[in-house]
């Protein structure tokens, strides 16, 4: 009876010794918290934004009720004429780290500035024809004021400081380098 | 101490790649005078220069293993 007293003591401080042994090496090996590169919101979308796209967002928002006015810009491909040259398509590149980060100081401006309750931007990537959309802003507040000026200024400043090039491509596969003005 | 260089736009035409390694270069002004060297072209052409993605204004040293981009007037949108 002593015997299987004496065990069971015997097991329990074992058991006890066991657990704060465990819990040393846990403590000793403890995997430390990997800081992680700050994740900037997505702005990029591979070739041309789909009209469809386009509609799915203005239809995600009808969920937010205290939202009064959307202001959307658009920006399309146009088929220039130079030196008898059309062009064909643009195929956008950029420093995409870069223009991540900017993107997000953009946005933080335009946010401290106008009073919104929410601001999309999308900008393609790859190759675009003439006809399809690479530029879409989307802003959205309880009064149109604000949605309007926060898109017209988020595009002027985009096509300024966004670090995103478009080589044009014409029908003979000749190519120039668009220019912002 | 090397340093990575990453060309964007119409300066890809010049230097015919989108990236460049260069060697003993100690500073953005040094890094031009030897980029300048490989590609002439390059020397009339416009662009700003980034180091670690921020844009610099003056000769700025360089550490080992930064990188460097070359940014043509950007034409997003």
């Amino acid at each position: 009876m002593l015997c299987c007293l004496l065990l069971q003591v015997v097991e329990y401080i074992k058991k006890q010794f066991t657990f704060l042994g465990f819990a040393k090496i846990l403590k000793e090996n403890k995997p430390r918290v990997i800081m992680k590169e700050k994740k900037f919101k997505k702005i990029f979308v591979e070739g041309p934004i789909a009209a469809s796209f386009i509609s799915d967002s203005i239809q995600k928002h009808s969920t937010q009720k205290t939202i009064g006015g959307h202001s959307i810009f658009l920006g399309q491909v146009r088929a220039d004429v130079i030196d008898e040259k059309t062009v064909a398509l643009i195929e956008y590149t950029s420093y995409e780290e870069m223009a991540l980060e900017k993107m997000h100081e953009i946005r933080e401006s335009i946010f401290a500035k106008y009073d919104l309750s929410c601001m999309h931007v999308y900008h393609s990537l790859g190759k675009v024809a003439a006809g399809e959309i690479s530029l879409f802003v989307f802003t959205s507040s309880s009064h149109r004021k604000e949605a309007i000026e926060a898109c017209e200024e988020t595009v002027e400043k985009i096509k300024a400081e966004l670090p995103v090039w478009g080589k044009e491509i014409f029908a003979d596969e000749t190519h120039q380098w668009k220019e912002n003005k | 101490m090397e340093i990575q260089i990453i060309i964007f736009g119409q300066l890809t035409d010049i230097t015919g790649s989108h990236k460049v390694q260069l060697t003993g270069i100690s500073d953005t002004d040094e890094l031009v005078m030897e980029l300048n060297n490989r590609y002439p072209a390059l020397a009339n052409a416009k662009y700003l220069i980034a180091v670690e993605k921020q844009i610099i204004v003056k000769n700025t040293l360089l550490e080992d293993n930064n990188t460097v981009a070359l940014l043509p007037p950007f034409a997003g949108g």
